[in-house]
C-alpha cells in the first residue's frame, strides 16, 4: 500500500505537472500553421518576456502555439523537440540550454525537415536561423562604459553569472577583452553570483569587508546581482563613491537607473528577439527568403535615455 | 502513563541527554573555534565587528530554516520543500507590501500564514497517507515552486514599502533587524524542544515511533506539529529574504533546504532521528556562513569556494564524530 501510494502519487503529480507546463493544443491539425516552441527557463523574467513577444505576434499572425518550459535541462529540451517532431509541427523556435548538449536537437529537427530557429542563445549545429544578440558585445559595452567613467584608471568587481553557461562565459569574455585594453584598470576581484540577487549582494558585503573603498566600480552580469550589489552598497554607505554597471535592462534595473542608484545597464531587446523570430519562421514557412542571422543590436542605458526604455 | 514516557524518552534520548549536558555539541564547537581562529590569522578583516555583523545577518535566513528542519529530523523525518516555500511565502509577502496599501501586519500574516498552511499540508499527507517525508516534501516542493511562479506571473514583485524592508534591512540600536529575530526564534525553539512535554516527545517519535505509539503519545499530532513548525519558520525566512533583496522572487531560495539539512547535521542532529539540538544546529548554520564568508575574504575562486567548503563540512564532522568518541 505504502508504495503503490508514494508510485501513484509520483505518476499523478507528474501527469499533472507535464499537463501544466503546455499551453495551447496537444495536437498540430487544422489548416493554421503550429510552430512548436521551447524555452530556456520560465523562471527567468527575460526569457518570459520573449516568450510573451512570440505569443503575442503568434497571436496577431493567426499561428498556433505549444510552447514548453524546458527548465534549463538539455536532455528535457531534446525530448521537447522530439515530441515537437513526432506530433509534425510546421516549424520549431527553441531558446537552447546550452551550446553542445541541446545540438541534437537542432540536428533532428534538420533530419525531419522540419525548420528550426534558435532564439536567444546559440547551438553548436547550426539551425535554420538564429534570432539573438551577442553576449559578448553586451559585456563590451558595459566594461566600456566603466573604463570611460573611471578614465581608465581605477579597481574593479566582476561578479559572474553561473560558472560554464553560455552567458557567464561569454560576458566574462567581453569584460577582458576591454580590460586588456586599459592596463591601469585592475580586476581587483571576481566570483559567482549563479544569477541570483541574494548571493551577490552577500558577496558584495563580503568584500565590502576586504576592500572598502579601494573598489571603484562593480560589473555584475546580470541586473539581479548588479541590484545585489547595489543594494550592499548602499547599505553600506558607498554607493555614491563606487559605479555598479550590470546587463538585462529588467524592470527594476531601469527604475534604478532612472533614479540613480545604479549607473547604468545594457539592454537586451526581449521583444525584438521574440517577434523577430516568429516572422523568420513565418518567412520560412511561406518560402520568402529570410535572413539566417538576426542580430538584435544592445543598447547602453544611462540616466540620459533611461527615459525611452521605461513602459 | 508519565513513568513510561519518562522512561522512553531517557531510552530514546540517551544523545540527547548528552546533548543537554553539552559534550556533544563541544566537537563542533571546537570545529568552529579553530576555523574562526584560522580566518582571524589569514585575514585581519575576518575579526572586525562589522564583519562579524555581516556573518550572522547573512545566516540568519539558513539559520531560521535550519531550526524548523531540525525539528522534523529529530522526529525522524525530512522538509525538502523549504526553498520552494521561501519562495512562495517571499512573493505572497511583496503581492501585499507595496507601500501605502495594506498595513504592515497584512504581508506578514499572510506570508507566515502561507508557509503554516503548506507545512501543515505536508504533515497532513504524510500522516494520513503514509508516504514517506522524503516523496511528500518533494511533491510540495515542486507545487511551491509552481505556485510562486503563478502567484507571480513568473516576474519579481519589487517597490515594496520601506517599514516592511525594515525586516531584512533596518537596525534597532546598531543590531540588524534580521539578528534580532534570529535570537528570539532560537530561545524560542530550544525552549520549545527542552523544556515542553511536546519537545520529549519529539525525541521519543524519532527515537523509537512504535514505542511511542504504544506509550500514548499523540505521534501524529507531533508530526503535524513540527511541519507546520517548519513551514511558519519558511515563511519568517521567506520575509526576511524578501525584505533584504527588497523584492519577492519566484525563484529565490533554490537549494536552500540543503543547506538547513546541511547546518543541522553538521550540528550533530541524527539523520536517524531522536537527538539534535538548537544550539548544535546555530553553530552548524554560522560554521557554513563563517566559511563561506572567509573564502570571500580571501578572495578564493568559485571553483575552488564548493571544494573547500565540502572538505571542511565533512572535516567537521569528523571531528565531532573523534570528539564524541572520546567523551
Amino acid at each position: 500500500m505504502n508504495r503503490l501510494s508514494a508510485f501513484s502519487f509520483f505518476l499523478l503529480s507528474t501527469f499533472f505537472l507535464t499537463n501544466c507546463n503546455q499551453s495551447g493544443s496537444d495536437t498540430a491539425s487544422g489548416d493554421k500553421p503550429v510552430i512548436g516552441v521551447t524555452m530556456l527557463s520560465m523562471q527567468n523574467e527575460f526569457i518570459v518576456n520573449v516568450s510573451d513577444e512570440i505569443d503575442k505576434k503568434a497571436e496577431e499572425a493567426g499561428v498556433e502555439l505549444i510552447t514548453v518550459d524546458a527548465e534549463r535541462s538539455a536532455l528535457k529540451q531534446i525530448e521537447q523537440v522530439e515530441s515537437f517532431i513526432a506530433q509534425g509541427v510546421d516549424a520549431i523556435i527553441m531558446n537552447p540550454c546550452e551550446v553542445e548538449a541541446s545540438s541534437p536537437a537542432v540536428a533532428k529537427a534538420l533530419a525531419a525537415g522540419i525548420p528550426i530557429i534558435n532564439v536567444n542563445s546559440a547551438t553548436a549545429t547550426k539551425p535554420s536561423a538564429f534570432v539573438g544578440s551577442d553576449d559578448v558585445e553586451s559585456a563590451r559595452i558595459a566594461m566600456k562604459y566603466i573604463a570611460e567613467k573611471l578614465g581608465g584608471k581605477g579597481n574593479v568587481i566582476m561578479i559572474h553569472g553561473y560558472m560554464g553557461q553560455a552567458a557567464q562565459i561569454q560576458r566574462e569574455q567581453g569584460a577582458r577583452e576591454i580590460l586588456k585594453n586599459y592596463p591601469d584598470l585592475k580586476l581587483l576581484a571576481s566570483q559567482t553570483g549563479e544569477w541570483d540577487r541574494a548571493k551577490a549582494m552577500s558577496l558584495m558585503e563580503n568584500w565590502i569587508q576586504s576592500y572598502g573603498s579601494q573598489i571603484n566600480a562593480v560589473f555584475a552580469h546580470n541586473d539581479e546581482m548588479g541590484m545585489g550589489a547595489m543594494k550592499a552598497l548602499t547599505d553600506a554607505g558607498l554607493k555614491d563613491k563606487i559605479l555598479v554597471v550590470s546587463i538585462d535592462a529588467i524592470p527594476d534595473a531601469l527604475q534604478a537607473v532612472q533614479k540613480g542608484t545604479l549607473d547604468a545597464t545594457v539592454y537586451q531587446n526581449a521583444k525584438q528577439q521574440g517577434s523577430q523570430a516568429i516572422e523568420t519562421a513565418l518567412k520560412i514557412l511561406n518560402k520568402q527568403p529570410y535572413e539566417q542571422e538576426v542580430l538584435i543590436p544592445f543598447q547602453l542605458v544611462t540616466k540620459q535615455n533611461v527615459a525611452e526604455f521605461v513602459k | 502513563m508519565k513513568q513510561l514516557v519518562t522512561s522512553l524518552y531517557n531510552q530514546a534520548g540517551t544523545s540527547y541527554k548528552k546533548r543537554v549536558q553539552g559534550i556533544g555539541t563541544y566537537g563542533i564547537l571546537l570545529a568552529f573555534i579553530v576555523i574562526c581562529v584560522a580566518l582571524a590569522l589569514s585575514t585581519p578583516r575576518f575579526l572586525t565587528v562589522s564583519n562579524l555583523t555581516i556573518i550572522v545577518t547573512q545566516v540568519s535566513i539558513n539559520a531560521l530554516l535550519a531550526f524548523g528542519v531540525t525539528f522534523v529530523i529529530i522526529t525522524g523525518g525530512i522538509d525538502l520543500s523549504l526553498g520552494s516555500l521561501v519562495a512562495v511565502t517571499g512573493v505572497v509577502a511583496a503581492m501585499f507590501a507595496h507601500p501605502d496599501t495594506f498595513p504592515l501586519i497584512v504581508p506578514l500574516v499572510f506570508a507566515l500564514g502561507a508557509g503554516l498552511l503548506m507545512g501543515g499540508f505536508n504533515g497532513l499527507v504524510i500522516t494520513k497517507s503514509k508516504v514517506p517525508p522524503f516523496i511528500v516534501t518533494l511533491g510540495t516542493m515542486t507545487i511551491g515552486r509552481g505556485l510562486a511562479l503563478i502567484l507571480s506571473k513568473g516576474r519579481p514583485i519589487s517597490n515594496l514599502s520601506d517599514s516592511f524592508n525594515f525586516i531584512g534591512g533596518g537596525k534597532i540600536l546598531g543590531i540588524p533587524f534580521p539578528i534580532i529575530i534570529l535570537l528570539i526564534v532560537f530561545v524560542a525553539c530550544s525552549l520549545l524542544l527542552r523544556k515542553t512535554i511536546w519537545g520529549r516527545y519529539m525525541y521519543a517519535v524519532g527515537g523509537n515511533e512504535q514505542a511511542a505509539r504504544a506509550s500514548g503519545i499523540p505521534v501524529e499530532k507531533i508530526k503535524m506539529l513540527v511541519y507546520m513548525l517548519s513551514g511558519t519558520l519558511a515563511g519568517l525566512a521567506g520575509l526576511v529574504l524578501t525584505a533584504r533583496i527588497t523584492t519577492g522572487q519566484p525563484n529565490a531560495g533554490q537549494g536552500f533546504e540543503l543547506d538547513a539539512i546541511a547546518a543541522a547535521i553538521i550540528g550533530g542532529t541524527s539523520t536517524s532521528g531522536g537527538s539534535g539540538s538548537m544550539t548544535g544546529t546555530l553553530i552548524g548554520a554560522l560554521l557554513i556562513g563563517v566559511i563561506s564568508n572567509g573564502l570571500d575574504l580571501l578572495n578564493v575562486t568559485s571553483y575552488y569556494q564548493q571544494v573547500v567548503m565540502g572538505v571542511i563540512i565533512i572535516g567537521a564532522v569528523i571531528l565531532d564524530g573523534l570528539n564524541r568518541k572520546a567523551a
